[in-house]
């Protein structure tokens, strides 16, 4: 950036601080400080704001004092309790338990008295050495040291010899503390001294952050500069209203149905096991609809059986075939389990459901489902009761297997995929069927995406009256969601945790 | 589905030549099957449920070789007479009445072959035979046997020596006190006479579905065997029958016939002969929607095992192991995997048809567009949930709710006949988030109804909750309002509302008498039931309503 542009992009305080370096080669953010009139801290953020800018560096000194404790300063006033102590043997009291509770800090001085080498024990007396009679009336070198620390704290280089290394003992005893300081001496760079003229340059002129209504009114801002930001630093976040990802992806499946020409059907969650079971042809002993899989309903209990004719004809194809021309399952049909509400485990239920309704002069006819589905299975990680699925059917004279493959090939192109095969699958209600599978190179396998096929005449004939091809698929709708998202449970898909669903990019499909 | 385990070397060995697991992982699957995996000594294969003929190695390779075109056609398989008799007493018909049989000789035990049928039995019984209730396979050591054999039943105090066991157990022991007979007692229930299997000297063959006698046990020395089928669907042992006694004669056994002797007929089991089925070649072309004339049809048949003799319609003949034969469309699906699923050219027909949603969903979306412009952030919650979550939390008096029989997980008992529970609890899940937490969903509840088909409808609720230090009425009514605004209507608003809200602090909102929306401020004691310490508006507008009102 230019000198100019950099002068006007610094805030206030960095200015003050360059202007205030301009005829000195260094200052301390102390000395800063008092030229400026900021305080200290406000000199050390500004000061370093303006390094990051490249106008000023700075080295960094520490140096180490040294001073008083509480503790020291009060033996600094009453004296060190060994020298008070030696005083009073040297007066005569030599008797340690008839001394003993004379001051407080007694014992600490019999202690000291004795690394000192002034005094010696026997019997119960203290005796003074020579040294001891010397240190009753002379100053010691640690009065001296506490006698200089009691004045004011002194740096390691105002000790001289001798006390420079004294001073550690009464570090360790606690009567004197070392501390350091740092000293952050600030100094122009070189681009910052071109940088100098043009503050002064500024400071004749009103550097303005914020626009306001006023000023426009005014007039006031002409004459002015505006600060130059550093348009790159981060902002305050925004946390604007969104739809939920998964909602995207049923708008988009939706609309990737209608452009194909679908119109949509829409049922009940709560169904008859007539539209969920019996009329796709599943026989009513079909391990699908245990207890296990299925969610039966305690209240409603049952529903009503529709058209009495419907009804019959689909008991006929299960019993024997009826004249669909197959075998049937070859069981007796109960309408009492027919009539058994639960919840839809598919939404093949609408299908079926949308077929009863068509006339043959409604054909041919396209339609889609999206919507939830149920069952009843142990919830863990990987597995819920309750998720969303979708169904296509497509109905009509002639329409024929490699059709429903061309939909196929189209949906999964759709979705960027493109090595995928087709191959034989099977579904109770569907003959023939198939099992797109997409190529997964990490796993140098195929993988299983969705199954299709066509309605057996068994399930279309009874329905519709009449023997018409139905082709019919439900791809996936949850994998697609958790690839997408990078998802890796179910379970998070439909968490509606705050957090993932503020972070979740749009759906852009 | 059920799935298989094969060996590499067995499938070789029977295929008659070098197989490597890349073919069958890229062919297998285009043959009609599930690839699962691949295990140390070959892989795991995944069986259509109605191809029972596949659960055996031996109907595997059987189908493969035809497939590749290695040995297509149909397998000719004979049954020898001979004059093994079987008795069926009636009083089997109120147990379990349905029972066939069959005599297989010259089998050579090896360890292959003892996986393969072990396999092929578990897998029968699971699936096919509904855990045993509906086809139960019982085989037997031929030698011991005196004939006739007898199909009849025994009191709960008959006694004898079950398979395993050292000394005699009667009927009722066995199944309360051993494991086979807790496991499957269930198929028995309420019968005053268990079935059982008897040889002319009165010895036991087993007591079907539970356990095999002793008497008849297997072992690598048996070279002969007698199979029974008992079970209440007579199509389905049927065909069981056949896929086992089919399997023994792929590794050159020899099949007897038994007869069964009822008490007004008598079956001759197994019968091997297939089935002929007419197959008009046009129907093929326009189902598949290729242009193969019947010779070319004929050969992809004979691939999938068939028989067929030339004619319009193509005469069929399909093998006694195909289970799944019913109508002359699962015939075309043959010809299709014959011909190839991979060599089918896909293309989009020219259909033409109108599109369209359904005008609710379009409305829906509108008023999701609609809510994320306050800011308020969309979420989607179950349908499922229970009477804890939809009263007592709520601090609201418990209703009728579609209720469900038989939940696994105490979450999932009932179905929502409120929407705003299903939000405050996405709230009590997120507090570790910062506020203010907004939020909104337009989704389904169930309320009963005698009036429909089923006693319950749907209806579409739109709910929205503010959650955040200054949550209040005024911001939550403004919501309604600002939508009522933006879709030209007008409501009355009066005092009431669900017990939840503060009395007081609630509204109701309606249109000419009915109730379109209500909404207020939490009650603290709700919030407290959701353990939330964050106050809460709320509002709940009845979207099929305001729907028809703005059709209007």
């Amino acid at each position: 950036m230019r000198p100019d542009e950099v002068a006007e992009g610094l805030q206030e305080n960095e200015r003050k601080i360059l202007l205030a370096l301009r005829d000195k080669p260094s200052a301390t953010t102390s000395m800063l400080s008092a030229e400026t009139g900021l305080s200290r801290d406000a000199v050390e953020k500004a000061s370093a704001w303006a390094e990051t800018k490249g106008v000023v560096s700075f080295t960094e000194e520490v140096s180490r004092f040294f001073k008083l404790t509480e503790e020291g300063a009060t033996y600094a006033e009453e004296g060190l309790p060994e020298k008070r102590l030696i005083r009073l043997v040297a007066s005569g009291e030599s008797e340690i338990s008839k001394i003993s509770g004379k001051f407080p800090t007694l014992s600490i001085g019999l202690v000291w008295a004795r690394n000192n080498g002034w005094a010696t024990i026997k019997d119960g007396r203290l005796t003074l050495t020579p040294k001891g009679l010397e240190a009753v009336t002379g100053e010691t070198l640690d009065d001296r040291i506490l006698f200089d620390l009691s004045k004011s704290p002194l740096e390691e280089d105002q000790l001289d010899g001798p006390a420079s290394d004294r001073i550690y003992v009464l570090v360790k005893r606690g009567l004197v503390e070392e501390r350091s300081t740092t000293e952050r001496w600030v100094e122009l760079t070189d681009f910052g001294r071109e940088v100098v003229p043009r503050v002064e340059a500024l400071m004749g002129k009103t550097v303005v952050a914020q626009l306001t209504p006023e000023m426009l009114q005014s007039g006031s801002w002409r004459g002015t500069t505006f600060q130059r930001y550093d348009v790159g630093l981060p902002v305050p976040s925004l946390e604007p209203g969104k739809r939920h990802f998964i909602s995207q992806v049923i708008d988009y499946i939706r609309r990737f149905w209608v452009e194909l020409g679908f119109k949509e059907m829409k049922g009940n969650y709560l169904e008859l096991s007539f539209w969920n079971f019996d009329a796709l042809y599943q026989p009513q002993d079909h391990p699908a609809r245990d207890l296990a899989d299925t969610f039966y309903m305690k209240t409603p209990r049952f529903g009503r059986l529709p058209d009495p004719a419907l009804v019959d004809r689909v008991r006929h194809t299960h019993e024997n075939g009826w004249t669909t021309g197959s075998t049937g399952w070859q069981y007796k049909w109960s309408p009492e389990l027919a009539a058994r509400n639960c919840l839809r485990t598919h939404t093949t239920s609408l299908s079926v459901n949308q077929l009863a309704k068509l006339r043959p002069e409604d054909l041919p006819g396209k339609f889609f489902s999206v919507g939830r589905v149920f069952r009843n299975e142990t919830i863990d990680w990987n597995h819920l009761a309750e998720f969303y699925q979708t169904d296509g059917i497509v109905v009509g004279e002639g329409v024929t297997f490699r059709d429903m493959l061309g939909y196929l090939k189209a949906y999964l192109e759709g979705l960027g995929l493109e090595k995928f095969r087709f191959r034989p699958g099977y579904f109770p209600y569907t003959e023939m069927s198939t099992e797109a599978e997409v190529w997964i190179e990490e796993r140098g396998a195929w993988m299983e995406l969705f199954g299709a096929g066509i309605f057996r005449p068994e399930v279309v004939k009874p329905l519709i009256g009449i023997d018409v091809p139905v082709l019919a698929w439900g791809p996936g709708f949850d994998r697609l969601v958790m690839q997408s998202y990078r998802v890796s449970t179910i379970k998070e898909l439909y968490s509606n945790d705050i957090g993932l669903l503020r972070k979740a990019r749009l759906w852009t499909r | 589905m059920p799935v298989i385990t094969v060996n590499l070397e067995d499938f070789g060995k029977l295929l008659g030549r070098k197989v490597t697991l890349e073919e069958l992982q890229e062919r297998l699957p285009m043959m009609g099957s599930g690839w699962e995996g691949t295990t140390e000594e070959g892989f795991n294969l995944e069986v259509f449920p109605n191809r029972p003929d596949l659960l055996s190695i031996e109907g595997l390779v059987r189908a493969y070789s035809s497939f590749t075109g290695e040995r297509p056609g149909q397998r000719r398989y004979r049954v020898k007479t001979s004059n093994y008799l079987v008795n069926v007493d009636r009083k089997v018909e109120r147990v379990r009445p349905y029972f066939v049989t069959a005599v297989v000789k010259r089998v050579e035990f090896d360890d292959p072959l003892i996986r393969s049928i072990i396999q092929m039995q578990e897998k029968l019984h699971v699936t096919h035979g509904r855990r045993r209730r509906k086809v139960a396979i019982g085989l037997h050591n031929l030698k011991p046997i005196r004939f006739p054999v007898t199909y009849t039943t025994k009191p709960p105090g008959f006694r004898f020596r079950p398979l395993g066991e050292r000394f005699e157990r009667s009927l009722n022991e066995i199944l309360t006190e051993m494991p086979k007979g807790q496991e499957y007692a269930w198929i028995l229930e309420g019968a005053r006479e268990y079935p059982m299997i008897l040889d002319a000297k009165g010895m036991v063959l087993s007591m079907p579905p539970i356990i095999n006698g002793e008497y008849t046990r297997i072992d690598e020395a048996t070279n002969s065997l007698f199979i029974d089928i008992t079970g209440t669907d007579l199509k389905a042992i049927t065909e069981a029958l056949n896929v086992i006694t089919t399997t023994f004669a792929d590794r050159g056994a020899e099949v007897y016939s038994v007869k069964n002797r009822y008490h007004d007929h008598v079956a001759v089991t197994p019968d091997l002969s297939p089935k002929t089925m007419k197959l008009d070649n046009g129907y093929v072309n326009r189902t598949i929607g290729l242009k193969l004339k019947p010779k070319e049809t004929a050969t992809c048949l004979r691939r999938m095992g068939h028989g067929v003799k030339a004619g319009e319609p193509l005469e069929v003949s399909i093998p006694c192991y195909r289970a799944d034969v019913m109508h002359p469309i699962d015939l075309v699906e043959d010809v299709a995997i014959a011909y190839g699923y991979d060599m089918i050219e896909s293309v989009i027909p020219p259909i033409s048809t109108t599109a369209g949603e359904d005008p609710l969903e379009v409305f829906s979306r509108t008023l999701r567009g609609f809510m994320t412009g306050f800011g308020f952030l969309e979420v989607v919650t179950f349908m499922m949930t229970n009477r804890e979550k939809l009263f007592t939390r709520m601090c609201m008096p418990e209703e009728p709710v579609a209720e469900v029989e038989n939940p696994k997980m105490e979450g999932y008992t009932t179905l929502r006949n409120r929407l705003t529970p299903s939000l405050l609890e996405v709230l009590s899940l997120n507090k570790h988030h910062p506020y203010p937490q907004n939020i909104y969903e337009v989704d389904d509840i169930i309320l009963l109804d005698p009036e429909t088909d089923t006693g319950a409808r749907t209806a579409r609720r739109l709910a929205v909750v503010t959650c955040h230090a200054r949550a209040n009425l005024s911001e939550i009514r403004g919501v309604l309002d600002s939508l009522l605004g933006n879709l030209e209507l007008k409501a009355e608003v009066e005092a009431g509302g669900p017990e939840c809200l503060i009395e007081g602090r609630r509204f109701l909102a309606k249109v000419g008498g009915e109730t379109l929306a209500w909404g207020g401020e939490v009650r603290p004691e709700a919030l407290l039931g959701w353990e939330l310490e964050m106050p809460v508006a709320a509002l709940e507008v009845d979207v099929d309503l305001l729907h028809r009102l703005t059709e209007t």
